[in-house]
């Protein structure tokens, strides 16, 4: 047995005492009034009032009119016995009256101590919906547990929610958009239904909308089997404006909950982007620092033997070659360095577009490495006659140099980089493969970022890591696009796709 | 729930809508001619008072299936029947006190045509709430002899069953029958799915009463006429909220026939 069923049971003794009380009450009266044999106009008579007034008044409205029977029924003889004797005499009427102000008495007393316990009871009911709104959860569960919570308070059949969005939290499985609650979702004024469905006993159905403010953020749906008193109903009126305020607070915070996930998790991935960045941009420091100072020092020392000794022709043709290589480098790497300051400000690269034959271009780059690097085996594939491209001949030549020096900086000596050419649909794709240890697959995006190079590829060469990035970029700046994938065997497959001209 | 997951139109049917107008101005005929012709001596009172009262309690129950018919898919049984039904009762009670008997043929009908008159409460009560409606109908038809035989100067008998049959039967198929028919299981079904239960409760109690204080075969005596508005007062309130809380007609019946059966015990001390 339960708390509460022992406190029904207390409750339900404590009633059948009150109620036996009175039906003593009223029997002795009676017995007093017939052994006294007197007429129906006796002040004596108003005795009857009473317990029909405590009955009311403990146990409300039905009580009130059980006892106002009893107390009829009782003096009921009285009256009718005056009439049958002497007519309809002003004791008779007298009587009469008594009997009608009992059952007044009986309905008066009750509804006023119903109406008492009914306020009672709805602030119980405020209480209880607080303190389910004040729990942290999320809005269905919060809005079954309110609904319980309501039908258990207002003793009705069923209780029913729906969101401004039409999403029913409670009650049913779905809207019909024809139904009351949807009616009133759209109309926003609260709407009675006496009698709704085909039930043997009229439901009546109570639906107010949830509001906040101006707004209206869903419906309140209250259905019983018998009356919904007015009271009632303005009572679900203004829990209607409470119960929106709740669930528009509960909405909100669950938004800037939301809200303050994705932001943290925004700044996270940021903070961590920007620690990235800062990490690869002192590396790059060093390294550009390493990279301009490598053929300085280059430059720097044959200029010197060139001012100091004086060498055979050939030997001067030769160290003058590699004086120019070397000041290749140098430029190629300020070059890099002004495209990222343009990348960096947001501008592309500066390029100078001509019509212009993509075969002879690939075949001068290709030629170039031939003859300079002549470590690696180097191929070169041209499938049919190539279309047009509208393009930089410089910068594009800056692009194929970039993925073939890096196919062969990152192959390994005696292996081969093959280089292709080819129409495909609308446009002209170059594909440089090589033999080298690959990129692994989570790192072929970010190959193209400025800064980045591949991890544990730092012992194969020297690098700033910002070819690929400027070879995206000019890409991009040509309408085209550049990938890396794996190539086929081993190693990796640059592919640039320019737009042919037609 | 039906406020979310059905359609909703707004009703508008009015409280009266749906009376079989042409049978109940024939019936008002009927109940016309038999009043003239017993003025004139043409039959004698006492058939007349029973074709009658049985014209009217026809009208009663005549609307009673109307009105649940009107909101039935299908078929639905004629009004016309209904009066036929009980006037068949009522010519039976004409013709020989015995006759009566045919007043049982309006129940039997009706239970046959329940199913095709979901509206008029002919549906199983809950035990509790048909021995509640004994209950009350033996409370104040126990009070009601009590109170007649200490005060009112009747007595208390008890009749030969060939007495006691034909007043049955006339209460069961003709009284109490066509009463809570019309006045619960039709006027008061339209009335609560309007009103609350006390304003609806009060104006059917009223309307009933008005229906026995013109009943014909009640006696015109100033105590039996107060006796009836405070017994019939507290049995159609009684009935109202059997009905109320049960959707049924069958606790009112029961209290009603009980009531009547106790009514039946009395009879005039000289």
């Amino acid at each position: 047995m339960t708390v509460t069923d022992v406190k029904a049971a207390v409750l339900a003794t404590a009633g059948a005492r009150v109620a036996l009380s009175c039906a003593a009450a009223v029997s002795g009266i009676t017995a007093g009034l017939a052994i006294a044999d007197v007429s129906p106009a006796t002040p004596w008579r108003h005795l009857y009032l009473l317990p029909v007034a405590v009955l009311a008044l403990r146990r409300g409205l039905a009580a009130g009119l059980l006892a106002a029977l009893g107390g009829a029924l009782a003096f009921g003889p009285f009256v009718l016995r005056e009439i049958e004797g002497h007519g309809l005499t002003r004791a008779a009427i007298e009587g009469g009256v008594t009997l009608a102000m009992l059952g007044v008495t009986g309905a008066l007393v009750g509804s006023l101590a119903a109406a008492g316990r009914r306020q009672r009871e709805r602030y119980e009911m405020l209480r209880a919906v607080q303190r389910v709104l004040a729990e942290a959860a999320p809005l269905e569960r919060g809005a079954a547990r309110l609904a319980a919570a309501l039908a258990r308070r207002l003793g009705v059949d069923a209780v029913g929610l729906v969101i401004a969005d039409g999403r029913v939290v409670a009650g049913a499985d779905g809207l019909d958009p024809i139904s009351l609650a949807a009616h009133v979702l759209a109309r926003r004024r609260p709407v009675f239904v006496s009698d709704a469905g085909t039930d043997a006993r009229p439901r009546r159905v109570v639906v107010v909308p949830l509001t906040s403010g101006r707004e209206t953020v869903g419906v309140l749906a209250v259905e019983r089997l018998g009356d919904i008193s007015r009271e009632e109903r303005d009572a679900l009126v203004g829990l209607g404006a409470a119960l929106g305020l709740a669930l528009d607070n509960t909405r909100l915070a669950a938004r800037q909950q939301s809200f303050a996930e994705e932001l943290e998790q925004k700044v996270g991935a940021a903070t961590a982007r920007l620690a990235e960045m800062d990490r690869l941009k002192s590396g790059f420091v060093a390294l550009a620092s390493h990279e301009l100072r490598t053929p300085l020092t280059a430059l720097q020392g044959f200029a010197e033997l060139l001012a100091t000794r004086r060498f055979a022709p050939t030997e001067v043709q030769r160290v003058a070659e590699i004086m120019r290589a070397e000041t290749e480098r140098l430029g190629r790497i300020v070059s890099d360095f002004l495209d990222l300051a343009r990348l960096e400000r947001g501008l592309p690269p500066a390029i100078r577009r001509t019509v212009l034959d993509p075969g002879p271009l690939i075949a001068a780059a290709v030629d170039v490495f031939r003859r300079t690097r002549t470590t690696h085996r180097l191929e070169l594939h041209v499938d049919g006659a190539l279309p047009r491209v509208d393009a930089d001949a410089d910068a594009l030549d800056r692009v194929l140099k970039n993925l073939i020096g890096n196919a062969l900086k990152y192959s390994p000596p005696g292996s081969c980089v093959r280089v292709r050419a080819r129409a495909l649909d609308g446009v002209v794709a170059f594909d440089v493969d090589d033999e080298g240890p690959g990129i692994p697959p989570d790192e072929r995006a970010r190959v193209f970022e400025p800064y980045y190079r591949v991890r544990n590829t730092e012992m194969l060469g020297p690098g700033t890591g910002l070819g690929l990035s400027v070879v995206k970029s000019i890409v991009e700046a040509h309408g085209g696009s550049v990938r890396a994938d794996a190539a086929p065997g081993a190693g990796t497959r640059m592919t640039v796709m320019l737009p042919a001209l037609p | 729930m039906y406020a979310i997951a059905r359609p909703w139109e707004p009703q508008s049917r009015g409280l009266l809508s749906g009376l079989p107008l042409p049978l109940l101005i024939l019936l008002a005929a009927v109940i016309l001619g038999a009043g003239v012709l017993a003025g004139a001596d043409v039959i004698p009172l006492m058939p007349a008072r029973a074709v009658a009262a049985g014209a009217a309690q026809g009208a009663l129950l005549a609307t009673a299936v109307a009105w649940a018919a009107s909101g039935t898919p299908g078929p639905a049984p004629a009004p016309t029947v209904a009066a036929l039904v009980v006037l068949a009762g009522a010519g039976g009670a004409a013709l020989a006190p015995i006759g009566a008997i045919a007043y049982l043929a309006a129940p039997l009908w009706l239970w046959r045509q329940r199913a095709r008159l979901p509206g008029l409460g002919l549906t199983r009560a809950s035990a509790g709430l048909v021995l509640a409606g004994a209950a009350l109908g033996m409370l104040l038809g126990t009070h009601l002899l009590v109170t007649a035989s200490l005060t009112l100067g009747y007595g208390v008998r008890a009749p030969r069953l060939e007495q006691l049959a034909p007043w049955l039967a006339y209460d069961i198929g003709g009284n109490v029958l066509t009463t809570e028919a019309f006045f619960r299981g039709a006027l008061f079904d339209r009335v609560q799915r309007r009103w609350p239960f006390a304003p609806g409760a009060a104006v059917v109690t009223a309307a009933c009463l008005v229906r026995y204080l013109v009943d014909p075969l009640l006696p015109r005596s100033l105590e039996v006429m107060a006796g009836a508005v405070f017994y019939l007062t507290l049995l159609s309130l009684g009935a109202c909220w059997l009905y109320w809380r049960s959707g049924s007609i069958v606790p009112s019946v029961a209290a009603g026939v009980l009531f009547f059966a106790c009514y039946r015990l009395l009879h005039v001390v000289q």
